[in-house]
C-alpha cells in the first residue's frame, strides 16, 4: 500500500540557471567538503555537474528505473560502484616520494588502476560537429526533495520521511537497515548506500543552514551565482517569480511524476552554423533535446526567456532578466522573511 | 527431534508495505531457495541447537566498499504469542521474535516485530551464536539458543533464507509456508 505523505506546510525549492553554470564544481566540492568526507560515502556526490549531452552520474542513471516515462513504478537497479558510480582513485604516492633522485629515474603520479569511469569523466564532450552544431551545458543536480518521494515510497521501514516544516526529505538513519530500495527506485538516482555504516544517505538541502535562513552550501558557494533559494510559494521570493510568474523554471524529468521541488532555466544557446559558416535560425542544443529533460513546457520557457532577453538587449527593462542576472546576490536567497545573507 | 527437509515459498511482495516494492517485484514467482534443511539437534535446559541448511551456488559474504552487493543470511522467526501471525510478522499485539543471522557478522541479532516493516535490531543475548559454514554449495548455520522463552512456550518457528546474489534483502526472502512444529 503506497504511503500517505502528508502535504508539507511550506516546500523549499531551489532554481538553477543553467545559463550561468560555468562548471568549476564549486557546488560540488562545497556540498562534499561539509558532508561526504568518510569512508562509506567517500564515491558519493550528492550534488553533481554534468556536462550534458553525457552519461550523467551514476552513469546512465536515466536507465536505471525507478519509474517509466509515465509515472508509473519500474523495478530499478542499484549502481554499481565501479562501473556507474566511479570509485574514488587511489594514488602511488609512496612509490613517488621513495623515487630516488640521484640516480635520474622518475615515478610520476598517476592512478594505481586504468581509470575508466568516474564522476565527470564525460566533461566537455557533448555532441555535434564543430563548427556547425557543436554543444553541451552544465546541468547540476542534487536530490529533487519531490513532493510524492519515489525513495520514501520504497523503504518498507519507513525510515524516510518529508518534514511538514520545510519538505525537506530525510533519511532517519537509525531506522535504516540499508536494503537500498530507495537507491533503486529514486529515478534520479540522488539516494546513495553508505557501504561502510550500511545506510542510506542523501542530501539533505543542508538542513541546518536551512533552519537558520542561510542557503544550501551548494548555493551559497556558486560563484556563478546561478542558484536561487527559496519557499515554494512565497510570492515574494525568486522561486515564484521564475517557476509561477515567469514559467521559466522547470522541474528535470517531470514524467516520472514524482514532483520535484529542484528547478531549471533551460540554456538558450548559440546558433547552428550552415557549410559556409553563416548562422542558421535554429540553436545548436535541439529543442527536442531539452524536452526530453524538461518536458513540452520548456518551449515556452525558451520563448520567454529570448523575448527578454531580446528586450534587455534593445535598453528596454526586463524583471526577468534583471532577477537572472543576479545584480544583488543576496536576493537569490529567500529563507526567511527578514533573512539576509551576509557576506 | 525434529529434522526435516522442508519447501520454502517466496515472500508475498504484495504484502510489503509501501507502494514501490509490490510493484517493482510483482514478478517473483518461484523462490529463490526452493528448499531447507532443518535440524533440532540438542534440547536441554532450555538450550537449543538448531541447523539450518540450503543450497547457494554463490556465497555473498560481505557487502565490502560496494554498493550493489547483497549478503547471505537466514532468520529463525517464533511467534511470542500464541495467537501471533506468520507471514506478517506479526501483528500490532501480536509480536514475534527472531534471531538473524547474516554472513558477514560474527554474532547475530535478536528481532522484534509486531507487523511488517516494524523489525527492531538488537544484538543477541550473550547465550545465543550463529555461526556459519559454507560448503560444497551449500550453507549450514548452526544457532545455540540459551533461554529463549518464546521458542520454549510457544514451541513453533519459522524460517526465512535470503539469497545474496540475488539481491535478496528485508521482504525479498524465501520463507517458511508456516510455522514448524519444535516437536
Amino acid at each position: 500500500m503506497r504511503y500517505e505523505v502528508s502535504a508539507a506546510k511550506a516546500q523549499v525549492a531551489m532554481v538553477l540557471d543553467l545559463n550561468k553554470c560555468l562548471g568549476c564544481h564549486t557546488c560540488t566540492v562545497a556540498c562534499k567538503k561539509l558532508w561526504n568526507t568518510d569512508q562509506g560515502t567517500d564515491y558519493a556526490y550528492w550534488n553533481s555537474v554534468e556536462t550534458m549531452p553525457g552519461k550523467g552520474y551514476p552513469a546512465q542513471y536515466v536507465d536505471s528505473g525507478g519509474r517509466t516515462a509515465s509515472g508509473d513504478v519500474k523495478r530499478g537497479r542499484v549502481p554499481n560502484m565501479d562501473a556507474e558510480y566511479g570509485r574514488a582513485w587511489t594514488f602511488n604516492h609512496a612509490a613517488v616520494i621513495a623515487t630516488d633522485a640521484a640516480s635520474g629515474t622518475k615515478e610520476w603520479l598517476r592512478p594505481n588502476e586504468k581509470p575508466a569511469w568516474g564522476p565527470n569523466w564525460d566533461e566537455d564532450h557533448g555532441e555535434g560537429s564543430y563548427p556547425q552544431d557543436n554543444r553541451y551545458f552544465y546541468l547540476p543536480r542534487l536530490c529533487n526533495h519531490c513532493t510524492h518521494p519515489a525513495c520514501l515510497d520504497a523503504c518498507p521501514r519507513r525510515s524516510i520521511y518529508k518534514r511538514e516544516e520545510d519538505g525537506i526529505v530525510l533519511v532517519d538513519q537509525d531506522r535504516c537497515h540499508g536494503y537500498r530500495f530507495c537507491v533503486e527506485a529514486c529515478p534520479y538516482k540522488k539516494v546513495y548506500f553508505d557501504y561502510q555504516r550500511q545506510v542510506a544517505a542523501k542530501c539533505l538541502f543542508c538542513l541546518p543552514r536551512v533552519e537558520e535562513a542561510v542557503a544550501p552550501a551548494c548555493a551559497r558557494q556558486c560563484p556563478g551565482r546561478l542558484r536561487y533559494v527559496g519557499f515554494r510559494h512565497d510570492r515574494k521570493g525568486p522561486i515564484w517569480k521564475l517557476v509561477d510568474e515567469w514559467k521559466v523554471a522547470l522541474p528535470l524529468h517531470p514524467e516520472y511524476g514524482l514532483g520535484p521541488n529542484v528547478f531549471y532555466v533551460p540554456p538558450l544557446s548559440p546558433p547552428k552554423l550552415d557549410a559556409d559558416g553563416r548562422p542558421l535560425p535554429e540553436m545548436r542544443i535541439p529543442l527536442d533535446y531539452l524536452k526530453s529533460l524538461f518536458g513540452p513546457e520548456v518551449e515556452q520557457a525558451m520563448a520567454t526567456l529570448t523575448r527578454e532577453r531580446e528586450k534587455r538587449r534593445r535598453g528596454e527593462p526586463s524583471e526577468l532578466m534583471d532577477t537572472l542576472i543576479s545584480y544583488v546576490w543576496e536576493d537569490n536567497f529567500r529563507l526567511g522573511p527578514n533573512a539576509r545573507e551576509v557576506l | 527431534m525434529l529434522q526435516k527437509r522442508i519447501a520454502l515459498i517466496v515472500a508475498p511482495p504484495a504484502m510489503q508495505p509501501g507502494g514501490y516494492i509490490m510493484k517493482a517485484y510483482a514478478d517473483r514467482g518461484a523462490p529463490e531457495t526452493p528448499e531447507a534443511e532443518v535440524r533440532v539437534e540438542a534440547e536441554a535446559g532450555g538450550a537449543l541447537l538448531i541447523a539450518l541448511a540450503w543450497a547457494c551456488a554463490e556465497p555473498q559474504r560481505s557487502m565490502g566498499a560496494q554498493t550493489d552487493r547483497f549478503v547471505d543470511a537466514c532468520a529463525l522467526l517464533v511467534p511470542a504469542t500464541a495467537d501471533a501471525p506468520w507471514i506478517t510478522m506479526g501483528a500490532p499485539g501480536q509480536p514475534v521474535e527472531a534471531v538473524y543471522w547474516r554472513a558477514d557478522r560474527e554474532r547475530p541479532w535478536r528481532m522484534r516485530a509486531e507487523g511488517l516493516g516494524t523489525m527492531q535490531r538488537d544484538d543477541a543475548p550473550p547465550g545465543w551464536s550463529a555461526q556459519g559454514a559454507w560448503d560444497a554449495g551449500r550453507w549450514r548455520v548452526r544457532f545455540a539458543l540459551d533461554a529463549w522463552e518464546a521458542l520454549a512456550v510457544q514451541r513453533r518457528f519459522g524460517v526465512a533464507v535470503w539469497q545474496g546474489q540475488h539481491g535478496e534483502r528485508a521482504g525479498l526472502k524465501s520463507v517458511s509456508d508456516g510455522w514448524l512444529l519444535l516437536g
